[in-house]
């Protein structure tokens, strides 16, 4: 619809009622979740809250029962897995999805697959122009690596890093393919205090400036509080919360959530 | 990328020497086996491509082979084409069999597909065989002997072996076009993690067809070329053993090397011959025992174990 009023801005990612269910187990039950064009919205809960399978069938890796989901308010349905990078949502996974065997630079050039084809035909048939694709994807590459300060690491074998590294490497990957939203799953995890810093840093300016819209799913609150335009709250596969991190922060359900997963 | 391509460079001179001193030093016969090993050494360019990158096992490849020498000799002594003509006609034939084969693929596992393609590979001798009108049946089909240049007719193996060896470097440059690239990045990458892949955008479906059609067309160029220097066929040179040997000869020379299709091709054609020399009777238990004894030192195959060894001494020369 575009007789919406000019001040409500259509949202990249839009999800409403969406269900996820694995045999018996109910994943998800009917979350809803919209993340506007250039905003960090935080994706928390406690663990089993249904986070993860939500950015799985936000990039249809699994199928929903029910709900919609939109993206740029197009339907994802019938869209096939390979198809969501180049639609424009490029994510990372939280148990890693890197190729260990492939150097960091190949793992990052994976990331412009989608808009290069890989096309065996083109390869052998054209392979001046193929060379020449493959010669600008590498130079890209190399400046995304340039931009979360890992180009010295190139040439690595990818499963030789440290696991932080393969994390920031994964970020690189998606960064590669151009998306208009990154979806990050725990892209923090095994850093330290210190660190966590750094990466805030790191993750704004590349929001700001490539103008993209990330949806953050993290652990470490202090991140999110400090990063995150908005956040939403996910307990046992619903929605339990949604507002600016001081909202969140004082919402009784959100500490009594976190304070029972606890106890 | 400098130390890539000077290795690369290095290799291929290091090839060329030993290509050119087999031309200078090898008697006429013992040429006409080394043809023989590079047409088969061009179907496990294709194979390792199949099973070293794109991860798919295939137990016809001898098939695909003896369906692309069937197709030269089939052109040549039934329709008078050119042997040479008869090639890119041989590859294009096995590729479309090929990617008949590799529809199962899409849906079996494995195993399952190991069996599925080693059936196609029993198969095929009698299917030859039943075929007599077209295939010449037991008594198979003459291959004229490609017009041979002025200066080499006192040793036409020589030039064969020149065909042989151009094709051969017909089929690696294809190879590594694939290879090399964002083509090659994708087969890996299903190789090795179909979910992630598909998440980055890879086409499952199409790359496995197109790993089978060019493993398949390097198939079918192997056997033209082998049909062409045999100069005879008949069913019995692809008999379902023969896919197996092209499987042997892929991992002993290195499944993931170019270089090891041709150490695996001179293997085939070289060590049962040298095992039966050193004792007839004993022949098949040296051959066994050979095998056994690469992949008990060598795990990524002859060439592999020589990198790893070449490297090494790299490494403590630099210190
Ligand atoms: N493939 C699957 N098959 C069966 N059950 C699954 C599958 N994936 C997730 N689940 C279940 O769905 C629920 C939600 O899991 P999910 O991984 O989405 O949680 P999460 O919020 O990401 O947790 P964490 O913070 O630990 O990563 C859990 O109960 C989990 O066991
Ligand atoms: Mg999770």
């Amino acid at each position: 619809m575009n007789d919406s009023s000019i001040e409500e801005v259509r949202p990249v990612l839009q999800a409403r009622d969406v269900s996820v269910q694995f045999g018996g187990v109910k994943a998800l039950t009917d979350v809803s979740l919209f993340v506007r064009p250039g905003e960090i919205c935080g994706l928390i809960g406690p663990n089993g809250a249904g986070k993860s399978t939500f950015l799985n069938a936000a990039t249809r890796l699994v199928n929903y029962a029910t709900g919609s989901i939109m993206l740029d308010g197009q339907p994802l349905e019938g869209v096939e897995t390979r198809d969501m990078i180049g639609r424009g949502v490029a994510r990372t996974f939280q148990n890693l999805g890197i190729y260990a065997s492939m150097t960091v630079l190949e793992n990052v050039m994976l990331g412009a697959h989608h808009r290069l084809g890989g096309s065996f035909a083109k390869a052998i048939f054209a392979p001046l122009r193929a060379r020449a694709l493959e010669r600008s994807n590498r130079e890209k590459a190399m400046a995304v690596l340039e931009e979360v300060g890992m180009a010295n690491l190139a040439a690595r074998a990818a499963g030789s890093l440290a696991y932080p590294l393969q994390k920031r490497m994964e970020i690189a990957r998606a960064l590669a393919a151009e998306p208009k939203i990154l979806l990050l799953d725990e892209p923090a995890g095994g850093l330290t205090h210190g660190e966590v810093h750094e990466f805030g840093a790191l993750v704004d300016g590349i929001r700001r400036r490539r103008n993209l819209s990330i949806l953050l799913i993290e652990h470490h609150m202090g991140l999110v509080m400090s990063l995150c335009d908005r956040i939403v709250v996910f307990h046992l596969g619903r929605n339990l919360a949604e507002g600016t991190p001081a909202e969140i922060k004082s919402n009784d359900a959100v500490i009594a959530a976190y304070l029972g997963k606890a106890a | 990328m400098r130390d890539l391509s000077l290795s690369t460079a290095i290799k291929l001179s290091l090839f060329a020497i030993v290509a050119a001193s087999i031309s200078v030093f090898a008697p006429a016969y013992a040429l006409q086996q080394v043809a023989i090993a590079i047409a088969y050494a061009i179907a496990i360019l294709g194979l390792n491509l199949l099973m070293g990158y794109a991860g798919q096992i295939c137990l016809a490849q001898g098939t695909l082979f003896g369906v692309g020498a069937y197709v030269t000799a089939i052109l040549n002594a039934t329709y008078g084409v050119s042997p040479l003509a008869t090639l890119p006609v041989a590859a294009a034939v096995s590729a479309a069999v090929g990617l008949l084969i590799g529809l199962p693929a899409l849906r079996l596992q494995g195993l399952q597909l190991a069996i599925v393609t080693f059936g196609i590979a029993a198969a095929f001798p009698q299917l030859l065989l039943k075929l007599g009108s077209l295939t010449g049946g037991v008594s198979g089909l003459p291959v004229d002997a490609p017009e041979t240049p002025g200066f080499m007719t006192d040793v036409p193996e020589l030039w064969l072996y020149l065909i042989a060896l151009a094709c051969a470097g017909i089929g690696a440059l294809l190879v590594s076009r694939v290879l090399f690239g964002d083509a090659g990045r994708a087969l890996r990458a299903q190789r090795d993690n179909p979910q992630i892949a598909q998440a980055l955008g890879v086409n499952l479906t199409r790359t496995r067809l197109w790993a089978f059609a060019t493993s398949s067309a390097l198939a079918g160029l192997g056997g033209g070329v082998f049909a062409i220097v045999s100069g005879f066929i008949s069913p019995e040179s692809f008999l379902a053993i023969l896919s197996i040997n092209i499987v042997i000869g892929s991992i002993v020379g290195g499944v993931t090397s170019m270089a090891g299709a041709f150490v695996g091709g001179l293997f085939m054609v070289f060590v049962p011959s040298w095992a039966s020399d050193i004792n007839l009777s004993l022949g098949n238990l040296i051959y066994g025992l050979a095998l056994i004894l690469i992949m008990m030192v060598a795990r990524n195959g002859i060439t592999g174990f020589i990198e790893k060894w070449i490297s090494m001494i790299f490494r403590r020369a630099a210190g």
